[in-house]
């Protein structure tokens, strides 16, 4: 090791999600705000084309989406996730959360993939070797009472599909004994 | 109206001094111990495990890749640091620039005693472990005789595999055997991590990802040739 004259400080750096709330708009910026991300669109076209008026969103980045929203989940007809903190939640808990949000509405969750089963652990039931369909056999077995609708576009994740942005698996999830 | 955008290449995104800056610094947390420390003439700011790194280092030539290595230019002797952004050249002048990892090889065959790694993003995409094991070929030939490598990454950051039907554990370190068998090397020491979720009294989770993002979860280091290099994990808990 250099000698060095400064007194070595040993530091964990804390900022990992710094940039978190921006970090939709840093991506845009990369092409001058012309463009938007089409996850986004299917959001609001979803919202619009199925009479939703009353929306609580659970938001980690800003998107900047232009739907009707509400404060409290009380007063919604569609709770919309796009807050990827669940998908780092352990399946169990994402389970949980799910049935706490259908309690009060319906519900379009979006998923991280890569963060699923954050802790590493097994599965109780038997799924496709193809991850994605892996994760709407898991999400419809496990929310029995509800129907799954996956409308997730499907491809091999390259770390260049703003999954980061707006996260990729998307969910219409509706409890079938309302 | 906004054209609707899928995939960063759909279309061509600006190029400019300050885009590649910032496209740079968000994507490289350890830039930060960089700007802590390039003004501070009293404290020197360094990670934990570039800590652990440095103190196990062989003596002799050292290269760091696409790691924000240039922090560490104040305590590694016979350093060269390679990134893969040409904007590194505008803060760190003396950076080598290889846009693609099997330039390493190339340009330095048998010259390094030591080679790190650490959760680079332009390692973990493409074709996920695949791609890494492929971009191993230049890393080795760039080592001299029984020369170091020390390489990190991040569970979240790796396509292409199934994280329902996956021990992740067994899959990262059946990786690590590959890279072992496949070229000549032997792995000294490994650390495996994922998160461990247990919830709060109010029945929810905490929202954080898996241990050191900064670094990466799951940390290698091998030895090209023998396993006779003793690493001290002292440094790791200094």
């Amino acid at each position: 090791m250099k000698h060095i004259n400064k007194n070595i400080k040993i530091v964990k750096d804390k900022n990992l999600y710094q940039w978190t709330k921006n970090w939709k708009r840093i991506q845009e910026n990369y092409w001058d705000g012309n463009y938007k991300i089409r996850r986004l669109q299917q959001i609001e076209d979803f919202v619009r084309l199925n009479n939703y008026t009353s929306v609580f969103h659970v938001e980690e980045v800003i998107l900047d989406l232009n739907i009707p929203v509400v404060d409290v989940i009380e007063k919604a007809d569609l709770a919309l996730v796009t807050h990827q903190g669940y998908s780092r939640y352990p399946l169990d808990g994402i389970i949980e959360q799910c049935n706490r949000w259908l309690e009060h509405s319906d519900l379009y969750l979006c998923l991280n993939r890569h963060y699923l089963n954050i802790d590493n652990k097994p599965i109780d039931i038997s799924v496709n070797d193809d991850y994605q369909i892996a994760i709407t056999q898991w999400l419809s077995a496990k929310l029995d009472n509800c129907v799954v609708v996956d409308l997730s576009r499907d491809y091999v994740d390259d770390g260049g599909y703003f999954t980061w942005a707006c996260p990729d698996r998307h969910y219409f999830i509706k409890k079938t004994n309302q | 109206m906004k054209k609707l955008i899928e995939h960063y290449s759909d279309y061509t995104a600006t190029e400019t001094a300050k885009s590649s800056y910032i496209k740079y610094r968000v994507g490289v947390i350890r830039h930060e111990f960089w700007l802590k420390n390039r003004k501070n003439k009293i404290d020197f700011h360094i990670d934990p495990y570039d800590w652990f790194i440095v103190n196990n280092l062989k003596p002799g030539n050292t290269c760091i890749y696409a790691s924000a290595g240039y922090y560490l230019d104040e305590v590694i002797d016979n350093l060269t640091v390679i990134e893969s952004k040409p904007i590194v050249k505008t803060f760190y002048p003396s950076v080598v620039i290889c846009k693609q990892q099997k330039e390493i090889g190339e340009l330095f065959p048998n010259k390094f005693d030591n080679f790190v790694v650490s959760n680079s993003r332009g390692d973990h995409w493409a074709n996920g472990l695949d791609s890494i094991s492929e971009y191993f070929d230049s890393y080795v030939k760039s080592l001299n005789t029984n020369g170091l490598i020390f390489y990190s990454l991040r569970d979240t950051q790796i396509p292409g595999w199934n994280r329902l039907t996956k021990n992740h554990h067994d899959y990262f370190l059946d990786f690590a055997k590959h890279l072992e068998k496949t070229y000549n090397l032997n792995l000294l020491w490994h650390d495996i991590q994922f998160a461990k979720k247990i919830k709060d009294g109010a029945g929810n989770y905490d929202m954080m990802e898996n241990p050191d993002t900064t670094n990466g979860n799951i940390k290698f280091i091998f030895q090209l040739g023998t396993n006779s290099h003793n690493i001290n994990t002292e440094f790791l808990n200094a």
